[in-house]
């Protein structure tokens, strides 16, 4: 009402128009007798009543009345919906007032006066004109019928309410809120945006489209993502460049961190889509996406809604829409680099290695063909002069240092690829070191110093690979001699420990101590030292710390600056630290090989009086000038027919005449005691020539010709035999199997030689074209093999042996060959490489990919090609094939795979412990491991904790061993992988909780090799940031869990409410949502739901703060709409808080009368006893913050006697993709058919039924009330206690809105039973209590009355009261239970409720 | 507190002997019942006492045993709200109950 003073009025006009004086004014004012409706002083009393109450209303309404249906309408329609069109509006055909849309109301105002039923519409969207331009707009409203005094229907009423803020403002929280559930935990870039673009791409209302450009390093700008725009569009250039003078979109502001709004029109901004719209936008946002600390990434542009103003909640909107897509880039970014750094480096490594093994090759064969010429021309000039002689030692000299330097790269290359070839032979350290060192002893005692060698017999044998040993003994050597210039250089060995320890010690310079740690680094060279050389490489010790390795021995050393250095080498007796696959028996006829002699050739040339002469200890010994006459046919050895020739006898006498002979006709000799011994002679090195007698030990002539003819390498190899059996049936048994020629004992000179040169010349003719193919096979890079028709492999090259470590000597390989994996252990790799042999056997050409296991036990994979062809000589069909080693290949797939794989358990876990687990899973399942296990080393901790794959698994359970290997893992640096045989592989690593050693333990001596450790690096640094981030989001869900429970709440409810909070389930989902009770000074309850925007941490801190804030603003007692206003005000200073909503009531639970209002909350349910439902949807508007300072309204309601209210949250009823009212819907449903259950266990049947597949997706707080709350009285047992008792009762039961005859019989019941407990339970024991409990649902009643006393229940029969007191109860109630224990009696009695 | 009840013991217009008892009836008050129906029935003679339950707003097992006592030698006048009590107990079928 208004104080004002009213304006006069005409009489009857004052009547009418009299409760609103200034609309009534302007009505007044209208020329109403030129309406259908005529002056007002003529209108039907029905008329006068209707204007009268629409005035006076305090609802938005408007009426129309009258054939023209002229338009009438109140102040709060005219404030919120009619704007610019008031007062004109007035009186004037409703039709015309709202023209605009007319066509969506026109029928519905039509179906009320036909029908005379009302109309209800919900947030129906219209496009009103009322500022000027079409606006978006959603109105709940209803139009009801009028009718005149004599009940025609001539009118209608309608009933306003304006939804638009909540519509929009919901619209755009869902946006905001699907952005932020991107459920993965990184992705790239492309699929981040792509993510984006969907989410945006759903919301075409608010954003009808956009575009999103990132600039790049020139300063250009280029289109990363659009939604609701075609690719190509005029107005979504690809580019945008930095300095064009008129672009699309300007760059320059975005790039400074600023937006703009474009205006849209004129050239490229015609045609543009329109969005969810009639009509295209004329306004597009440019918002810059910022990043932290930097220039923007690039800016989003967002077109406009042209139906609604840009004000701050729609600029606030696009902000954190483009906010949401800087984030996501900023994290994808990050994530991309860190891939990409771990990639490179394995990639790094993998190069490195394949480079040292191809270079290395690559000098070999040069150097071949650079050697063996120079030792022909060494031979042929040796009589040449001195000068000629010189420079050929010179160049032999330097051709075996390069050799030698070449070996030991293609060493360390075998080492990094696993494929050292290691045979350990038992021997007599002591004899073969002393013997390694003699070699060394001229060159010593050349350069002056004193050499010591001590080396006593050995209690036992000593393990070695005769090769690395003497590199081992001979770099160590050649190290001292090198550094040495006064003094010794001493040897010595001894048993110790379980070990042999040898030493090897020099008087020499010394080294410097920050050196010392450094020292066994490869190509680590010390600077300006005095050496007697400047030569070196850097990598004699780091090969020989690599081999002692390999022998599972120790090398360590002490030095002193200017005194001399100490190695001190251990290695362990017996043969357990050595993978058996790799024992050989002992070879006592070995010598010092070859490989000594580069070694002292290099240190003599070290030496003042320098060129090194040694004995060249070669296979072939070269020929020498034949004696006069001895030349039979006298026909000078010229080169050319010079052979070398292997001569197999075991008449040492005869061996000799025969290597003398050839020798002097120029051929190059060697000989050899027996056929065996001729056999693997011919297979290491094809001779031109064999000289066999026929009979000899071990193996004859006659089987070792057969056996020279069956290898493909020696099967052209002419056999000359000679015999002491005379006879042509010897002659043709000996041609038969295979010789070439045959000569009887005894034979002259010449007749042999003549032979032998026959032999040779026919040989190079028949073999020419033989040799060639073997060369061309030998220089193939790839493995080539050729199988007779059954598989078994009859010819092979060298790169076959280099990669799978089986050589020619052991031909024929017959299937199933031995570099197929175990069919026991490795059953899959078994069942593929059968596969791949089948096709092999079956198809005429084919490929396949299969994993072979090498001769020392390594896992390779080979990708081979074959082909079946027939062999030209033989006329059998073979198969001919090549491949080559894809390990690294695989391996590079495999990584790729694992880390994908990694990355899903990593993105998928919920806490460490989770991540751990899947961790360990996959890294066992990719190894094929025993068992893979992590142990955390918390620091004070003296035992780690030990996850594993096997359960059954704990620290104590390891081999003490075990534990010693992890403990040393943890010592090292971080991701540096450590594997060894006996323990497995392991890496340390970060956990959130100290240092993690993973381990995997691969059983059985598999080795684990470089491949092996780069992958394990590269997954360990992946787990370290994957648990990281794990341990991150489970801390930080930790905190909000703890945060949220601890102020969510009070610790003590007011009787009738009950509450659930569930968070969701998704790491991380810890929201903002909460519930509140807040007991006022007078009784009254305030009650708050409330839910923040957006999830985790920051959301519950928020939440904490409105919470406390709302509490307080309830307690100074003002109302549910003045405490939301005041809360607007804060939520607006507080970052985070604008849009929560927020219901707040306060409740009267003596009469169940409720003030509420809600800040864009989903609607209050109420269920009634009688099954029919309603939603608190009054008092509703806007959420918190969005128009501070901006009116609230409360709305009452009074809840019926035991109805109950429910109180949530939206997670509690959102779906993706259904529409809300479908979620309220069942949410109805369910608090319908619950409302006859207790309160209690109602509100967890609606938790449970409401639960979507998967838990839920968003947290919720739920609180529920129901009318009245129950009774709880405890009182003394006395029987002077009973009226107050029942007065209170009856109260409640009045409450409870039952009728009076109910009423008094639950109060008789319920007396009798307190009368019992005193009389009975208390007579005896006068100071006991009784507490007596009633609550109520829908349709009943449930009373209990327990005292600490114990009755018997009394015989009703028996005619005391007592009994009848009992028999009242029982027939006043509908279940009376009674039971008795030891704390006394319980009465439980039920009556049920009429409807 | 003990219930509030008062008993009045008079005479009808026509000369029967009333006993008026206002308040609620039950174990705590039942004696004063107990004595007031003892003396009124000694005084009414061959007469039955009427007993005026109209103003009884509660009665309960032990204040049915009081009224059980005398039942030969009463008349009941009570409320319907008290009907269900002295329905199911029996004492409705003994004595005559007659509405106020």
């Amino acid at each position: 009402m208004n104080d004002a003073v009213p304006r006069p009025l005409a009489p009857a006009v004052a009547d009418v128009f009299a409760a609103d004086h200034e609309i009534g004014a302007d009505l007044a004012a209208v020329d109403w007798a030129a309406t259908p409706l005529g002056p007002p002083d003529g209108w039907p009393q029905s008329l006068q009543t209707a204007v009268s109450i629409l005035l006076s209303s305090r609802f938005s309404m408007w009426m129309a009345w009258g054939p023209e249906l002229t338009f009438f309408c109140n102040a709060a329609y005219r404030r919120n919906t009619l704007g610019r069109k008031y007062p004109w509006a007035l009186g004037r055909p409703a039709s015309e007032v709202w023209a605009e849309i007319w066509d969506d109301i026109g029928p519905r105002i039509e179906t009320v006066l036909t029908t005379g039923r009302a109309t209800w519409d919900e947030a129906l969207l219209l496009f009103l004109e009322r500022s000027g331009y079409p606006e978006e707009t959603y109105h709940t409203f209803s139009y009801s019928p009028l009718r005149d005094d004599d009940g025609a229907l001539v009118g209608m009423l309608c009933v306003v309410s304006e939804e638009t803020e909540r519509v929009v403002g919901e619209r755009r929280m869902t946006t905001l809120r699907d952005l932020g559930s991107d459920p993965s935990v990184i992705r790239t870039e492309e699929e981040m945006l792509a993510f984006a673009g969907r989410q945006l791409g759903r919301n075409l209302r608010d954003l009808p489209f956009t575009l999103t450009y990132l600039f790049q390093p020139d300063g250009s700008a280029a289109l990363a993502a659009a939604t609701g725009i075609p690719a190509g569009h005029p107005a979504a250039p690809a580019t945008l460049p930095a300095d064009a003078p008129d672009p699309v979109w300007p760059v320059a502001p975005p790039a400074r961190g600023e937006s703009r709004l474009v205006p849209l029109d004129g050239a490229p901004f015609t045609g543009l889509p329109a969005g969810h719209w009639p009509e295209p936008p004329h306004q597009a946002l440019l918002v810059p996406l910022g990043r932290q600390g930097g220039s923007p990434y690039g800016f989003l542009v967002a077109a406009l809604n042209r139906y609604r103003p840009l004000d701050d909640g729609y600029r606030g909107f696009v902000e954190l829409t483009a906010a949401h897509v800087a984030t996501g880039i900023a994290s994808a970014r990050s994530y991309r680099a860190q891939q990409r750094r771990a990639e490179e480096l394995a990639e790094l490594d993998r190069a490195k290695t394949a480079f040292f093994s191809n270079i290395s090759h690559e000098f070999r064969t040069p150097l071949t063909l650079i050697m063996g010429p120079l030792e022909e021309l060494r031979t042929r000039l040796d009589g040449a002069d001195e000068r000629v002689r010189e420079e050929l030692g010179v160049i032999h000299r330097n051709g075996l240092r390069l050799g030698k330097l070449v070996n030991t790269l293609l060493d360390f290359s075998r080492i990094e690829a696993g494929r050292m070839q290691a045979r350990y032979e038992p021997v007599d350290l002591a004899a073969v070191t002393a013997e390694l060192a003699s070699v060394f002893r001229s060159a010593v005692e050349r350069a002056g110093l004193a050499f010591e060698v001590d080396c006593p017999p050995l209690p036992e044998p000593v393990h070695i690979d005769r090769g690395m040993w003497e590199k081992v003994v001979l770099n160590l050597l050649s190290n001292a001699l090198k550094f040495t210039f006064d003094g010794a250089v001493r040897v010595g060995l001894r048993a110790g420990d379980g070990q042999a320890i040898v030493t090897v010690a020099d008087t020499g310079i010394g080294v410097p101590e920050h050196e010392m740690p450094r020292l066994f680094e490869r190509f680590h060279r010390i600077e300006n030292a005095r050496s007697r050389s400047n030569e070196g490489s850097g990598i004699g010790l780091a090969l020989v710390k690599e081999f002692v390795g390999l022998h599972g021995g120790t090398i360590g050393a002490e030095s002193t600056l200017g005194e001399g250095t100490t190695f001190t080498i251990r290695l362990p007796f017996g043969t357990a630290h050595l993978p058996a696959d790799a024992l050989v028996p002992a070879d006592t006829t070995a010598t010092v090989s070859a490989t000594a002699d580069p070694f002292v050739q290099e240190v003599l040339r070290w030496l003042p009086s320098g060129a090194g002469s040694g004995e060249e200890p070669v296979p072939y010994a070269p020929g020498e000038p034949a004696p006069p006459g001895v030349a039979g046919d006298g026909r000078p050895a010229v080169p050319g027919t010079a052979a070398r020739v292997l001569v197999a006898d075991d008449n040492a006498d005869m061996r000799e005449y025969l290597t003398r002979l050839l020798r002097s006709a120029g051929h190059r000799v060697r000989a050899v005691t027996d056929g065996q011994a001729a056999l693997e002679a011919a297979r290491a090195e094809v001779p031109d020539l064999v000289v066999s007698d026929v009979m000899m030990p071990r193996l004859d002539g006659l089987r070792l010709v057969a056996a020279l003819r069956a290898d493909s390498r020696t099967v052209g190899t002419p056999v000359l035999l000679l015999s002491a059996r005379a006879g042509q049936e010897a002659s043709i048994e000996g041609l038969e199997a295979g010789a070439d020629d045959y000569l009887v004992k005894p034979f002259s000179a010449a007749e042999l030689l003549a032979r032998v040169r026959a032999n040779v010349e026919l040989a190079r003719l028949r073999n020419h074209h033989a040799r060639w193919r073997t060369a061309l096979v030998d220089s193939l890079q790839e493995a080539f093999f050729v199988c007779d028709e059954d598989g078994a492999v009859i010819e092979i090259n060298s790169a076959f042996t280099e990669i799978l470590g089986y050589g020619p000597e052991d031909l024929p390989y017959a299937p199933v060959h031995p570099w197929w994996p175990d069919r026991e252990t490795q059953p899959e790799a078994h069942r593929r490489a059968a596969e791949g042999f089948a096709l092999l056997l079956a198809r005429p050409h084919g490929t396949y990919t299969i994993p072979v296991t090498h001769r020392d036990g390594h896992r390779l994979w080979v990708a081979a090609a074959f082909n079946r062809v027939e062999d030209p000589d033989t006329g059998r069909r073979v198969v001919v094939g090549t491949f080559r080693d894809v390990t690294a290949d695989h391996y590079a797939v495999q990584r790729e795979t694992a880390l994908a794989a990694l990355s899903l358990r990593l993105s998928r876990a919920e806490s460490v412990a989770d991540a751990l687990a899947g961790v360990l899973a996959e890294l066992r399942g990719l190894w094929q491991a025993k068992y893979a296990l992590a142990a955390v080393f918390r620091p004070g901790s003296a035992t780690p904790s030990v996850t594993a794959t096997d359960a059954e698994l704990r620290w104590e359970s390891l081999s003490e061993e075990r534990r010693r290997a992890l403990a040393a893992l943890r010592d090292l640096p971080l991701l540096t992988p450590r594997a060894d045989r006996a323990t497995g592989a392991g890496i340390a690593l970060e956990h959130p909780d100290g240092t993690m050693v993973l381990a995997v333990d691969l059983g059985e001596q598999r080795p684990f090799t470089d491949q092996d450790q780069t992958l394990l690096a590269l997954l360990a640094g992946h787990i370290g940031q994957g648990l990281h981030r794990v341990h991150q989001i489970d801390q930080q869900r930790e905190t909000a869990l703890a945060l949220q429970r601890a102020i969510l709440g009070p610790a003590q409810l007011p009787t009738g409410f009950a509450v659930r909070y569930e968070p969701a389930t998704r790491p991380l989902k810890v929201g903002g949502d909460w519930y509140d009770t807040v007991e006022l000074p007078d009784g009254r309850i305030g009650i708050v739901v409330g839910d923040c925007v957006g999830h985790g941490l920051r959301a519950a801190t928020i939440m904490g703060q409105l919470r406390s804030a709302c509490r307080a603003l309830l307690l100074q007692d003002i109302s549910p709409a003045r405490t939301l206003m005041s809360l607007d005000r804060f939520a607006a200073l507080l970052t985070g808080a604008r849009c929560a909503t927020v219901f707040c009531g306060v409740l009267d639970p003596a009469s169940g009368h409720l003030r509420y209002c809600s800040a864009g909350h989903p609607p209050a349910i109420v269920a009634h006893p009688d099954g029919t439902t309603q939603l608190l949807d009054q008092g509703r508007s806007r959420p918190l913050a969005v128009r501070p300072g901006e009116q609230r309204h409360d709305a009452e309601y009074r809840v019926p006697a035991r109805a109950t209210v429910v109180l949530y949250t939206d997670g509690l009823v959102e779906r993706r993709r259904q529409p809300l009212n479908a979620g309220i819907d069942r949410a109805v449903a369910t608090v319908q058919s619950g409302r006859g259950a207790p309160i209690e266990e109602l509100a967890s049947d609606i938790m449970d039924r409401l639960t979507p597949p998967g838990g839920y997706d968003d947290d919720v707080a739920l609180l529920l009330y129901r009318h009245p709350g129950p009774l709880e009285l405890d009182f003394p047992a006395e029987a002077t206690r009973l009226a107050t008792v029942r007065a209170a009762l009856r109260g409640w039961l009045d409450r409870c809105g039952l009728d009076p005859g109910t009423a008094q019989n639950v109060l008789v019941a319920a007396g009798e039973a307190c009368a019992n407990a005193i009389e009975h339970g208390h007579r005896d024991a006068p100071g006991g209590r009784i507490r007596l409990r009633a609550a109520a649902t829908a349709d009943d009643l449930h009373l209990t009355v327990r005292d600490s006393g114990r009755w018997k229940v009394p015989e009703p029969t028996t005619n005391t009261h007592r009994g009848r007191g009992l028999l009242l109860m029982r027939a006043l109630m509908h279940e009376i239970t009674i039971t008795t224990d030891t704390a006394g009696t319980t009465v439980d009695m039920q009556a049920r409720i009429a409807r | 507190m003990t219930t509030p009840l008062t008993l009045t013991t008079g005479r009808h217009p026509d000369g029967s002997l009333v006993l008026t008892a206002v308040g609620e009836i039950d174990m705590s008050n039942v004696d004063a019942l107990t004595g007031a129906l003892t003396e009124a029935v000694t005084r009414t003679g061959d007469e039955p006492l009427v007993v005026d339950l109209t103003a009884v707003e509660y009665l309960d097992s032990a204040g049915l045993a009081a009224l059980y006592a005398h039942v030969e030698r009463i008349r009941l006048v009570a409320n319907p709200i008290l009907a269900p009590v002295l329905t199911i107990s029996g004492l409705a079928e003994l004595t005559t109950v007659e509405g106020p």
